[in-house]
């Protein structure tokens, strides 16, 4: 009987170390340098504020003309909009819109690259040659004019549709680079070790192959959100996506069509999606640096 | 016997971001003017920092850190360290020049053979009128190239990776003569040629040496090419000078640990292949050297003192052995 | 026998000896095909409606009772939803061969080649210019900055690169329209040249193209400047890794020649196939670029022909790019084994 409960609680006392050691490496990873550290910590802030932000500071979309473009105050701090709307709190609805479609981009882009590069580069012959001339033709063919097609073809009305749409050409570089990792891992003493020792293929995937693409995953993955914003900023503003007038790019569409291009009154409506995509972008763009140099250590000079 | 250059307390560091690594420290060192002499020392050891250290081409994060470079090639002293920008470009190759290790990559692989020749040539000739430079430089590159047992009408056209490993050698060699340097480095000159060749370059080497007078640095890390064509010989350990003097000494009296373990860990053609003994342990950590003097881990008559105090140099005639057993028995 | 056997392995050698350059045109063209399978799939998915529209279009200008004009519309887009998907895919092919890439239908039919003949240029002008800036001024800036690792321009430079990265070229492309044209007034805000001067080659009408064109480039340029630049410090920095850099040294050669002949010339080669690559992505960015410019390139009109589902002029602007941009990556790959001596010389 005590038997029993002592297991169980070296059991518990095992996953709780494993779950540390796990989290505090992530902590190093994300935290270790200047760089990635500053990165992380503007990405936080914006998922905080997009799953937070809209309690603290709720938007209406009711109309009220009196108040329409006013300047920057106090009450509202990007000012209104030509209906009289604080942008400042449309900004803060639409963080959860922008970061969902986002993430999701990369999470489909990811998984397909991760798939299909780790299949191509295992398996081989005729497959792989396939998945190489698919890629090809995505990494020659210029994506926009195909995601305006996409997009007028299959109307986007919701953040899955457009991440879909978004993560169609991202996926073809990343699935050629996990491919050739995976070949030159292939290739490498201790997998030939593995195989000897007859472990499972499972096993070799797993623990052997994938941590050693885990890094380049990673900076990826984020690279891919930062794309993707962009990509979806663009497809607002040629008017062939928008389903949720708070996202930013759905912001700056609205005011480039309202007159902001004109009107000084109207700057602070352009000004402040451009600036919040700006920082967001900055963030991701510092962090994967951060993260590149603490994944990827090279001898640094000087 | 003559210095051509005099090293003097020369200590070279790199530089990098998180730590700096002492590759030679406190190093004293005369090349014969004249003569071969040759640095020996395993792979890391310092040798080919200080022998580009000569000309100011240490590759970065490379620095010299401390010393004087002192050059008696005419008539005159100079401190290369000194020297002004300008001034070690001109200086350069046309008083010391170099042969590189690996001279698959010393050539730039979008230029012909030519081209380079005539390209260091009028750099070096601006105050000549340039169609007479060039004129000059082609009848030099090849004269030299004859020097060394290659077809000109070939080789000059060719860009570097068409020629064969021996046959970039020999062109680095002829190149090396292009503006009659008086101090020619060698920096393992034939490590990954094969044996035939390198016994053919030496040839070629020795013949500079002797019928041009040119003096030569040469680095290896094989004793037997050390044996046969060097005049004096430097033996570096760890960033540190352990022993310098005549080959002949060197070689006969055994004085320095190092040396000795070295010499007999090279297989002989009379005795028996048990009669080589390496040397025990493995070449030091740059960045962990060990305490006292650098070689105490592996040597065999290693004293207490040794493991904490640093051996001071001890000086007899020309020959100089960093090492505690001459304690009593040297001069210091 | 002996001399048909002996002219076939002569040619099986001459077909090895550019078995690359094969290999890469057979997956341009298989690439090709792909982009025409999508367009095809793009027409076949045109609603019906369309035609009704096009055809009442039709009868109204031409006076033409509908019966007649829709059989006219039909023929006119070679549209026959009746036929099978196949003999479909065949015509369609068929049109495709003989260069006619179909009919604008909501521009008075007007014929997607001359369409394209009279915007192309426009487009090319503007990204023939901006590559060139980009790319000579990008490879320069990269190349002095990866020597000289710490001073003042490499950190502006630095600066820039990261500014340029956060910002996309085409909200960039908003600023400077809203600050320069919209506020200040320096710049036209729409058009590729002024409509009152007439076009020809007299100096007016070129410098007028030039002013039109200012602010579509320096849009352009700002995005492409820092990806030239960081292309070039990448390859730079693997260059200057190299033994030659040093041995030049050695060897007394200044460092200013060494920066131009050994640094720059060596990292630009393997940025020659990037060329090829950045062509395409302009023509890519081309559709959001020029709308925010107004600037009447193929760019706009593939946008305004999405919006107002112009489906032929699409499905035309995309094949027309897409064959480009494939001719263009061909090009540069084969071109680059004949400027690299070490892979021209290689017997």
């Amino acid at each position: 009987m005590e038997n029993v409960g002592g297991r169980s609680k070296k059991i518990l006392l095992g996953i709780f170390v494993k779950l540390k050691k796990f989290f505090s490496s992530l902590f190093k990873v994300f935290f270790g340098n200047k760089l990635s550290g500053m990165g992380t910590s503007i990405l936080v802030f914006f998922i905080l504020l997009g799953i937070i932000g809209p309690y603290i500071f709720p938007y209406s979309t009711s109309i009220s003309m009196e108040d329409q473009l006013l300047a920057p105050s106090f009450i509202h701090p990007f000012g209104t909009d030509l209906w009289g709307r604080d942008i400042f709190r449309q900004i803060v609805a639409g963080t959860s819109d922008v970061l969902s479609i986002a993430f999701l981009a990369a999470i489909f882009s990811v998984v397909l690259a991760l798939v299909l590069g780790m299949f191509s580069g295992i398996v081989g012959g005729f497959f792989d040659k396939f998945i190489m001339f698919v890629t090809n033709v995505f990494l020659t063919i210029p994506s926009l004019p195909v995601f305006l097609i996409l997009a007028a073809i299959f109307t986007v009305d919701n953040a899955v549709t457009f991440a879909i749409i978004l993560s169609i050409f991202s996926w073809a570089g990343m699935c050629r680079s996990i491919r050739a990792q995976i070949i030159s891992l292939k290739e490498r003493d201790f997998i030939q070790i593995c195989k000897v020792m007859k472990m499972s293929k499972g096993h070799i995937i797993f623990k052997e192959l994938l941590p050693n693409v885990g890094s380049y995953i990673l900076i990826n993955f984020i690279i891919v959100m930062k794309n993707a914003i962009t990509g979806s900023v663009g497809l607002m503003l040629l008017g062939v996506a928008s389903f949720e007038p708070t996202n930013w790019g759905a912001i700056l569409t609205s005011a480039k069509n309202n007159g902001a291009l004109i009107n000084p009154h109207s700057y602070m409506w352009l000004f402040a999606p451009i600036l919040c995509i700006a920082i967001f972008q900055l963030g991701v763009i510092i962090l994967s640096k951060g993260l590149d140099d603490t994944l990827n250590p090279r001898l640094r000079v000087m | 016997m003559r210095n051509i250059v005099e090293l003097r307390n020369i200590t070279i560091d790199y530089n990098l971001k998180k730590y700096s690594l002492r590759a030679v420290s406190n190093v004293s060192l005369q090349i014969k003017k004249g003569l071969i002499t040759a640095l020996v020392g395993e792979s890391g050891s310092g040798k080919s920092t200080l022998a580009t250290s000569l000309l100011e081409v240490i590759s970065t994060p490379g620095a010299i850190d401390s010393g004087e470079i002192l050059y008696f090639g005419n008539n005159d002293l100079k401190d290369i360290r000194k020297m002004s920008e300008n001034e070690l470009t001109a200086f350069r190759w046309s008083e010391i020049s170099m042969v590189f290790q690996g001279a698959q990559s010393a050539l730039n692989p979008i230029m012909t053979i030519y081209d380079q020749f005539e390209e260091t040539y009028l750099v070096h000739n601006r105050h000549m009128k340039k169609k007479e430079a060039i004129k000059l430089a082609k009848q030099k590159s090849i004269e030299l190239l004859k020097f060394v047992n290659l077809d000109p009408d070939r080789i000059l056209q060719m860009y570097p990776h068409e020629l064969s490993g021996g046959m970039k050698q020999r062109a680095m060699i002829a190149f090396s003569l292009l503006l009659n340097p008086k101090l020619i480095i060698l920096d393992e000159p034939t490590t990954a040629l094969d044996v035939i060749v390198q016994g053919y370059i030496f040839k070629i080497l020795k013949k500079i040496n002797v019928d041009m007078g040119i003096s030569m640095l040469l680095l290896t890390h094989d004793i037997g090419v050390v044996a046969e064509f060097a005049d004096y010989v430097a033996v570096m350990y760890g960033g540190k000078l352990m022993e310098y003097g005549t080959t002949h000494e060197v070689f006969k009296d055994r004085m320095h640990p190092y040396s000795s373990g070295l010499i007999d860990s090279t297989p002989s053609l009379l005795l028996d292949i048990d009669a080589m003994k390496p040397i025990k342990g493995s070449p030091p950590d740059i960045r962990n050297l060990p305490e006292g003097c650098v070689f105490h881990p592996r040597c065999d008559f290693c004293m207490e003192k040794c493991k904490t105090i640093e051996p001071k140099d001890y000086l007899q005639n020309d020959h100089m052995v960093k090492c505690h057993l001459l304690e009593d028995v040297w001069t210091q | 026998m002996e001399k048909v056997r002996h002219f076939a392995k002569k040619v099986w050698m001459f077909l090895y000896q550019f078995r690359y350059f094969f290999a890469k045109l057979g997956i341009s063209i298989l690439t090709l095909c792909a982009v025409v399978i999508l367009s095809f799939v793009l027409i076949v998915n045109m609603p019906g409606t369309v035609i009704d529209s096009f055809a009442m279009q039709l009868s109204i200008q031409r006076r033409i009772p509908l019966e007649q004009a829709m059989i006219l519309a039909k023929q006119m887009l070679n549209y026959d939803p009746d036929s099978s998907l196949f003999s479909r895919f065949v015509v369609y092919l068929q049109q495709l061969l003989h260069g006619n890439l179909g009919i604008s239908i909501k521009n008075n039919a007007k014929s997607v080649n001359i369409i394209l003949k009279e915007l192309l240029p426009r487009t090319l002008f503007v990204s023939s210019i901006s590559l060139a800036i980009s790319f000579f001024l990008g490879t320069f800036l990269g190349s002095r900055t990866t020597w000289k690792r710490n001073s003042v321009g490499s950190k502006i430079l630095d600066g820039y690169i990261v500014t340029s990265n956060a910002i996309p070229d085409y909200i960039f492309a908003l600023i400077i329209i809203t600050v320069f044209a919209f506020n200040l007034g320096w710049f036209p805000n729409q058009g590729a040249y002024d409509a009152m001067i007439l076009p020809g080659f007299n100096l007016p009408f070129i410098l007028s193209l030039f002013f039109y064109a200012t602010l579509p480039i320096m849009a352009y340029v700002f995005s492409q400047l820092s990806f030239w630049s960081m292309q070039m410090q990448g390859s730079a920095l693997g260059v200057l890794g190299e033994d030659y850099i040093n041995a030049a040294k050695a060897r007394g050669i200044p460092k200013r020649i060494i920066v131009r002949k050994y640094l720059k010339r060596n990292a630009m080669l393997p940025l020659v196939t990037q060329l090829a690559i950045s062509f395409g992505v302009m023509f890519g960015g081309a559709p959001l670029m020029e709308s925010i410019f107004n600037y009447p390139g193929i760019g706009q009109a593939f946008s305004q022909a999405i919006v107002e589902r112009d489906y032929y002029v699409v499905q035309g602007i995309l094949l027309f790019v897409s064959v480009i941009v494939i001719g263009v990556n061909l090009f540069a790959d084969t071109i680059y084994s004949f400027i690299d001596p070490r892979i021209r010389r290689s017997s």
